[in-house]
């Protein structure tokens, strides 16, 4: 197959792909309601048998969680989930919220806009930690 | 001995099919509200990285061809090219496939280049697009090296698994329950590699077959789909990123990293590079043996079940 008619298909293809599913509604976020978040962290780290919700945030986008092993947070990433455990990792205040340095290539820095009230709250939870 | 025998490229002649039959199950997802899920981004990263594949193959493959070709110069074997020996070197290339893709499980190095294909946490045709860019610097083609010297032309060689890759298209799906069970038995179908893209602790490790499920059953990694423990797709630690640059080379930058850390032994260091993903110097991490052992731990009642045997 000659290498022009091989780059158009797979453009046309990728693009009228992502169009039919944006289009039919399949790029809404997950979102984490408070009494599923337990399950849903423990499906990243099922060895967490005690999970609290500490707060649930931007309307169910993300969730701090208490756990044995500490604190973390769990993610909508796309229609599913993302969850890592935050000791050690650096923490920023930006004008939004808190930007996390997960300190992994695969997980990106990661903002999480949060009210000053919320913002006390992770802190704190921390800080305790 | 044959210098210039040729065979279609398959894989770039399939891709029509793969766009239309990614359609097709898409249709018939929404049209059924069941049978697997698609999400926008999800989808776009794994068909770049599917052209991403093609791409470094033709910057790249130049590589292996000339190694094959230093191969069949070399040995003084040529066993033709009629159907039945390009049937016996479809056969003995999916053997072949099965070592590369445990050793792609279970070597570090080559899991580098083949965990995105497992990143998605999606189970649907375009996970099967979900390819490496990296394979050439696994040197697995080395794995190939035996069927030239026994006599395969290099061209034979790609062709089959060419229809191997083709082959194993299909078989992401969820849309397809199970396949009758003589086919259940021998081929490798939508059921058995939703089983391989578990990341459920029973599911680790299993089910490396690209055609035949055969070679699994032979060396004991054969787990079956149950009912009770419906496959979970995905990372054991999921990724979180559609950047298809961080997919591609993410496990790359996590060797690295795990190399240069400092008061290291330099066995360490090679152990970070070969050793099973999940090993680390001071047992922090967990391999999928002690997922499975953690996992009994919590469900004991799972012992000698599928998969903790």
């Amino acid at each position: 197959m000659p290498l022009e008619i091989l780059l158009v298909l797979v453009v046309g293809g990728i693009a009228g792909i992502a169009l039919l599913l944006h289009l039919t509604g399949n790029t809404r976020s997950a979102v984490l309601r408070p009494e599923d978040t337990g399950r849903a962290w423990r499906r990243h780290f099922p060895e967490d048998s005690r999970v609290e919700t500490v707060l649930t945030g931007a309307g169910g986008q993300f969730a701090l969680v208490r756990t044995r092993a500490g604190p973390g947070v769990i993610w909508g990433f796309g229609a599913d989930t993302v969850a890592r455990h935050l000791t050690g990792c650096p923490i920023r205040q930006t004008e939004d919220g808190l930007e996390v340095d997960f300190k992994d290539y695969a997980v990106p820095r990661q903002q999480f806009a949060l009210s000053p009230e919320e913002q006390a709250v992770w802190l704190a939870e921390l800080e305790a930690a | 001995m044959s210098e210039t025998l040729t065979y279609p490229d398959v894989v770039t002649l399939a891709v029509p099919l793969f766009v239309a039959a990614i359609l097709v199950e898409f249709i018939w997802i929404a049209l059924k509200g069941r049978g697997g899920r698609y999400e926008t981004r999800d989808a776009v990263t794994s068909l770049i990285m599917g052209a991403g594949n093609v791409a470094s193959g033709l910057l790249l493959g130049f590589i292996a061809w000339g190694v094959f070709m230093w191969l069949w110069r070399l040995t003084p074997l040529d066993l033709g090219h009629s159907v039945w020996v390009v049937l016996l070197c479809f056969v003995l290339d999916d053997l072949r496939y099965y070592w590369v893709h445990r050793f792609g499980h279970r070597v570090r190095w080559v899991w580098a280049s083949h965990v995105n294909h497992h990143s998605s946490q999606h189970y649907n045709l375009t996970t099967a697009l979900r390819q490496t860019w990296t394979y050439t610097f696994t040197f697995m083609m080395v794995v190939r090296a035996p069927l030239i010297l026994i006599g395969f032309h290099p061209a034979m060689v790609l062709f089959v698994g060419g229809l191997n890759l083709i082959y194993q298209f299909w078989i992401h799906t969820e849309a397809i329950g199970r396949m009758p069970r003589w086919f259940e038995a021998v081929m490798n179908t939508p059921s058995h590699h939703r089983v391989h893209h578990g990341r459920n602790a029973r599911y680790l490790d299993a089910n490396y077959a690209g055609v035949f499920i055969v070679w699994d059953r032979l060396f004991g990694t054969f787990v079956p789909e149950l009912d009770e423990d419906k496959p979970d797709f995905g990372l054991v630690h999921n990724i979180a990123t559609f950047n298809p640059i961080r997919v591609a080379f993410h496990e790359w930058v996590g060797i690295f990293r795990d190399v240069v850390q400092p008061g290291l032994s330099l066995r360490q260091r090679l152990m970070y590079c070969v050793a099973p993903p999940g090993w680390s110097h001071d047992g922090s991490r967990d391999t999928s043996e002690g997922i499975k052992a953690k996992h009994l731990a919590r469900h004991p009642e799972d012992t000698g079940t599928p998969g903790f045997s």
